[in-house]
């Protein structure tokens, strides 16, 4: 049986905990893969992480003791911080001795970074943003996101070439990790590489001043996405937000984009993790970035013209109505009740 | 200076896939200052020559359009082995895309199309401090929660564009009208690949995502609906 990999994901010296993600999803992969098809139970295959660094050794003991996987610490004394060049260069020997069916990649920043690339330098069929991962018994199928998120794609690699997946974070964390093999900690020397010419040279990770407090602290958000048409109905949803107590108002990426309303208003991969008691996404249409930044909220409602906005099927409430409109209505069935008007 | 943008169509016809309109931007912006020449490029059916179209109009200097006739999930590596055919012989300093395509989001296209030519790639960009110096040009790529990646890259490089606070210009009625005498190279898939790019991996099935809440409609007028949130809020402690 082919090897399975797994790329850890560094970040400023640290494993991030998407890498477990990553290691969990390796324990599905090998387990359909050995009871897929005909011809019985196959021996199961071996799962490793690979992860580089200038010292990589403290980083596998890392993995190892709490993965319990084999961990391939691959020193690469040029290696100060990620590059899509850097890690291309390390990761394609290794990658080619070991001759991998699938290497693991987390679908973030930096794994959407250099797996295309890496995937075409290995001759290896890819598939990004999978976001489930099953058999159907004539081999594995991979889903991923299509058609402005409102369908998933079924994809399989054509057979003999090894995959390259970007697994999207948050969907495999919820499964306990059953991957219980030895845990040995192999290290290996990238010693090549020093003399190439320098193409590209990580200076600085630089963070935002914003913390997204007010969003952060909010029991409920409002927030508005390109549904609500016009940059004027933001008062609506501004007026909206301020009838529920300990509330902020909220925003898609498009809008922050658009210049409508400012960063620390952003929801999503991209600006803030929120999980507010009551999320209210109006004309907000629900792509999987902005879903990944909102899901844990305890109730969600949306407000939306477009019945087959894929927020619907991630939402405890939907209104198909024109934002504005009904905020208008729903607000001034308050004053009624409160007897204002 | 010398700038290639790869543009996809949009969701309605002649409209560019958000994402590479606002890669088309940041090169029309350093066209602005530098006097760079901004070629845009497409691989599409026929209907296809509508982005070009909309990037002359937008201000975009010549325009070529690879004529496919692949259908149904065409993978991103075969869009950027089309692209490749014809960035290789154009001595492009830089070339530009969008981070992702609007309906597919893959982002896989820009980074590929960096490994077929030999040339270093970042993705997510938002900020750029190019000049037509050469050495490592400062980039910034866009991370999680707020962080940025400063890094520097030596051009020729492929950058993958983020969407960001610079918004695509509109096409301007001067160059709609300059745009009709511009010509636009248009080659056939296979004229550049006699014998077709192989595709790693095959579409099986479409299926709706799995809902993950119940998503209870709510019916009847306006007024109807407002009454039933009200009662919903209320029925969770959340108003």
């Amino acid at each position: 049986m082919k090897p399975i990999l797994i790329v850890a994901e560094v970040m400023d010296g640290c494993i991030r905990p998407v890498t477990w993600e990553l290691v969990a999803a390796a324990g599905v992969i090998r387990d359909l893969i050995q009871t897929d098809g005909a011809g019985g139970k196959r021996k199961a295959a071996q799962i490793a992480v690979i992860v580089p660094a200038q010292d990589p050794v403290a980083l596998a003991r890392e993995i190892s003791s709490h993965a319990k996987v084999d961990v391939m610490a691959l020193r690469v004394p040029s290696l100060a911080a990620y590059t899509s060049e850097a890690y291309k260069m390390c990761l394609v020997p290794l990658i080619q001795e070991l001759s991998p069916s699938h290497i693991l990649v987390a679908h973030t920043s930096q794994g959407r970074d250099f797996a295309p690339g890496l995937a075409v330098r290995l001759n290896a069929a890819s598939i990004s943003g999978v976001n489930q991962i099953r058999s159907d018994g004539g081999g594995l199928l991979y889903s991923r996101p299509g058609m402005n998120n409102t369908r998933n794609m079924l994809l399989r690699p054509e057979s003999g070439f090894p995959l390259v997946l970007t697994l999207v974070p948050g969907i495999f964390s919820a499964r306990p990790c059953q991957v219980e093999d030895s845990g040995t900690i192999i290290i290996k020397e990238f010693l090549s590489g020093a003399n190439q010419p320098v193409r590209m040279v990580h200076q600085k990770l630089a963070r935002r001043e914003n913390d997204h407090q007010a969003l952060k602290q909010a029991q409920t958000i409002v927030a508005a996405g390109r549904g609500i048409g016009e940059r004027s109905n933001l008062e609506a949803v501004a007026r909206f937000a301020r009838y529920f107590s300990a509330s902020a108002v909220g925003a898609s990426r498009s809008l922050v984009d658009m210049g409508w309303i400012g960063y620390d208003h952003q929801v999503g991969i991209t600006g803030a993790s929120v999980a507010p008691r009551l999320y209210i996404a109006c004309g907000i249409s629900g792509s999987s970035q902005h879903l990944a930044g909102m899901k844990g909220s305890d109730w969600v409602v949306s407000i939306n013209k477009n019945s087959q906005a894929p927020i619907c099927s991630h939402a405890d409430v939907c209104i198909v109505a024109d934002v504005v409109e009904f905020i208008r209505v729903f607000l001034e069935q308050e004053d009624v009740l409160q007897g204002k008007i | 200076m010398k700038i290639l943008v790869c543009i996809k169509q949009g969701a309605a016809d002649g409209e560019i896939s958000r994402f590479d309109e606002f890669a088309l931007e940041e090169a029309l912006v350093l066209k602005d200052r530098f006097q760079a020449r901004v070629d845009v490029i497409t691989a599409g059916p026929d209907s296809a020559v509508a982005v070009i179209r909309r990037a002359f109009g937008m201000g975009a200097d010549q325009g070529i359009h690879i004529v496919t006739r692949d259908s149904g999930f065409v993978p991103a590596f075969v869009t950027a082995s089309y692209l490749a055919a014809w960035a290789e012989k154009g001595s492009y300093d830089l070339i530009f895309t969008g981070i992702m395509s609007q309906d597919m989001m893959q982002g896989q296209t820009g980074p590929m199309l960096a490994e077929l030519l030999g040339l270093p790639c970042a993705t997510g960009v938002v900020k750029n401090h190019l000049t037509p110096a050469l050495g490592l040009v400062p980039i910034e790529r866009e991370m999680e929660n707020g962080c940025r990646d400063c890094l520097g890259i030596r051009l020729p490089a492929v950058l993958t564009i983020q969407a960001g606070s610079r918004l695509p210009r509109y096409p301007s009625l001067s160059n709609m009208l300059a745009a009709g005498k511009k010509g636009i190279t248009t080659l056939d898939q296979g004229d550049l690949y006699p014998v077709p790019v192989k595709p790693k991996e095959v579409l099986i099935t479409i299926e709706c995502p799995e809902k993950t809440r119940e998503g209870r409609r709510l019916e009847g007028t306006l007024l109807d609906q407002a009454r039933q949130l009200k009662a919903f809020l209320q029925e969770k402690d959340l108003a």
